[in-house]
């Protein structure tokens, strides 16, 4: 017989109970994995689409920590482009429309300037991208498309009575801008009142393997002018507030979720540990030494955090896998849960096991063998 | 190192006393014993006489108030710890068996070999070649429930066995048997000490399984207070 055996034959003696912790720690796992994965899938996703264009530098106002509101003049951007290593840019505009009777609310509405080195990594399903004869004409993502029920020669009202023509749909990178629709610069700017203006500059720097480079072009662009503040596009995406706050509400969920789950295997342990009073003397009376005593509890309690965690695990890939095929859901959540992800909660599932191991392990270990043995 | 080794004592113990807190209990007071190397000893006395606090003493599972147990001349401290002479040097049989329920006699019989270096495959065969030891090959899948109470004894010594110890403990083994199986058992012990020279102590109220011992030693409100070899015992 293997130590694991009898081990694992300890935790079968109470099915019922041990499943109980089981899922606790199922749940727990489960929830940080599907979180932090859709999070961090999400940031991801955002580095990618940047990457994808060859976007380095993003420019906004500095000190706006809402980037929608975010507000810089839109003739700045000709400015950028005279900088000496400064390959190209895009001066854009978001905002979010909804969408009542479609129950569609918080749908992006990117303005772009027809043209613009961002289209070329779209891939459109149908139809075709924006010109500058186009007027009031709109390109859908294809998941938004899917969602509206919209074609190509379609109507869609951005805002009250504004009609505007689907000419394109299109697949991006990235899957909030699959959820999003695209119209040009100017009519967006029309539409909420704020001509001349954008949100930000997306920077194509010529030489963009040089890091040095990519760094002279960033002050360059802050000297342009005052408040302007340009990063690297991976720093843009993971220093956007709300990508942070849903980080920050990801992790505290988690964690409170863990900290259950380890009380759980605590309260198990503690309970089994007191049932098995009278043999774990006897167990100490014919060999045991303490530290296998403690191994034993510990090895139970690990077994069962492992074993929560895996059920938790499937069970987060499930639920991702079937809410990506849901329209809301969609664009949040794309592609499945990273292995990285998987590998984290597996080690937390470890290390709750050992905390919510330990006490019990310890309690156990210095039993008294003869007080032990007597108690009944 | 104390004298008593040099008559090639394997256990001794010099002034050895037990106080318990709880009830000021006085249950084992200056006692001086050596039990040399192959010696089959009975201990025997009146009940709460302090038989199991002296035998719990002997082996390394209590700590005593004062006074020391040497094993062949040496101190647990120097045998590294009670833990280490208990895994190595140490059989334990109780009276009410305390085999664990859930595994069946040949799992239990491997369960102290866990504190051994023996591989699975050879901790099984060991364990096969203890059970055929008892007598109890025929049975070895079954769960402790499964067995009748002497069986049960067969497989707790068996299970005693397990780490090939020097000695071997016992605490009224027979105390749950009927007389025919206590005389089986009794006959199991009797073959450990001639065919292996087992050094055996165990604690008996029953005079029978006494006088099959080489030694008696009787004992009265915590000290020894007879001390005799036994000419006709362990034949
Ligand atoms: N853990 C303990 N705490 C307090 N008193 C104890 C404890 N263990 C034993 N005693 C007391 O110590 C005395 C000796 O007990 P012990 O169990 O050694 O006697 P015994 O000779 O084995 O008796 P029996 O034949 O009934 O088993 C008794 O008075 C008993 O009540
Ligand atoms: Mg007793």
């Amino acid at each position: 017989m293997r130590f694991l055996t009898f081990v694992t034959k300890n935790l079968l003696r109470r099915p019922f109970r041990s499943v109980l912790t089981m899922m606790g720690i199922a749940l727990a796992v489960g929830a940080m994995v599907a979180l932090v994965g859709i999070s961090n899938g999400f940031v991801e996703s955002f580095i990618q689409l940047y990457q994808g264009r060859g976007v380095d530098l993003v420019v906004v106002r500095a000190g706006v920590s809402e980037r929608l509101t975010s507000a810089l003049e839109e003739s700045l951007g000709d400015k950028i482009r005279a900088l000496p290593g400064v390959r190209d840019v895009a001066g854009i505009m978001t905002d979010v429309v909804s969408f009542p009777d479609l129950n569609l609310y918080g749908v992006p509405i990117l303005g772009w300037k027809p043209g613009t080195f961002l289209l070329d990594n779209l891939k459109f399903v149908s139809g075709r991208p924006l010109t500058a004869q186009d007027g009031r004409v709109v390109m859908l993502g294809s998941v938004l498309a899917k969602n509206m029920g919209k074609q190509v020669g379609d109507k869609v009202d951005v805002f009250e009575d504004e009609p505007f023509e689907v000419v394109g749909i299109f697949e991006s990178l990235n899957m909030v801008e699959n959820g999003s629709m695209i119209v040009s610069l100017a009519e967006l700017q029309r539409l909420i009142d704020r001509r001349g203006r954008v949100n930000l500059f997306n920077v194509v720097v010529t030489d963009r393997a040089d890091e040095g480079a990519v760094d002279r072009v960033r002050q360059e662009i802050e000297a342009l002018a005052p408040g302007m503040s340009a990063m690297t596009s991976e720093s843009f995406v993971t220093s956007d507030m709300q990508i942070q706050a849903a980080r920050a509400m990801t992790w505290i969920t988690s964690i409170v979720a863990l900290v259950i789950g380890s009380v759980g295997v605590l309260n198990t342990m503690v309970m089994s540990v007191f049932e098995r009073t009278q043999e774990i003397g006897i167990l100490r009376a014919i060999g045991w030494r303490k530290s296998r005593v403690m191994r034993m509890i510990l090895v139970e309690a690990v077994l069962l955090s492992l074993a929560g965690a895996l059920v938790g695990i499937l069970g987060a890939l499930a639920i991702t896998t079937s809410l990506s095929r849901l329209p809301s859901f969609s664009i949040i959540i794309a592609r499945g849960i990273a292995p990285a992800v998987i590998g984290q909660g597996i080690l937390i599932a470890l290390i709750l096991g050992l905390i919510g191991g330990a006490y019990p392990a310890i309690y156990a270990a210095l039993l008294q063998p003869t007080k032990a043995i007597r108690h009944e | 190192m104390n004298d008593a080794s040099a008559n090639g004592a394997i256990l001794s113990t010099k002034g050895l006393t037990k106080n318990y807190p709880d009830g000021n209990v006085a249950a084992l007071t200056d006692v001086n014993l050596s039990i040399p190397r192959g010696q089959y000893a009975a201990i025997v006395g009146p009940s709460g006489c302090g038989k199991s606090t002296l035998l719990n003493l002997l082996g390394a599972l209590d700590e005593p108030t004062a006074g020391s147990v040497y094993f062949a001349g040496r101190s647990f401290a120097e045998l590294g710890g009670m833990d280490q002479f208990r895994a190595q040097k140490l059989g334990f049989v109780f009276q009410s068996f305390y085999l664990l329920p859930i595994l069946t006699a040949r799992e239990n019989v491997q369960i102290p070999m866990f504190e051994g270096t023996l591989s699975a495959a050879a901790r099984a065969k060991r364990a096969a070649e203890l059970l055929e030891l008892v007598g109890m090959s025929h049975r070895a899948g079954h769960l402790p429930k499964q067995l009748s109470v002497g069986e049960r004894q067969r497989v707790a010594i068996a299970r005693a066995l397990a780490n090939n110890p020097e000695l071997l403990l016992a605490d009224e083994p027979t105390g749950n048997l009927d007389s025919k199986t206590a005389q089986e058992i009794c006959g199991l012990f009797d073959q450990l000490h001639r065919e292996q020279g087992m050094t055996i102590v165990l604690v008996t109220h029953d005079q029978n399984v006494a006088n099959r011992a080489e030694r008696i030693i009787a004992m009265r409100d915590g000290r020894v207070a007879d001390d005799r070899l036994n000419k006709d015992g362990a034949r």
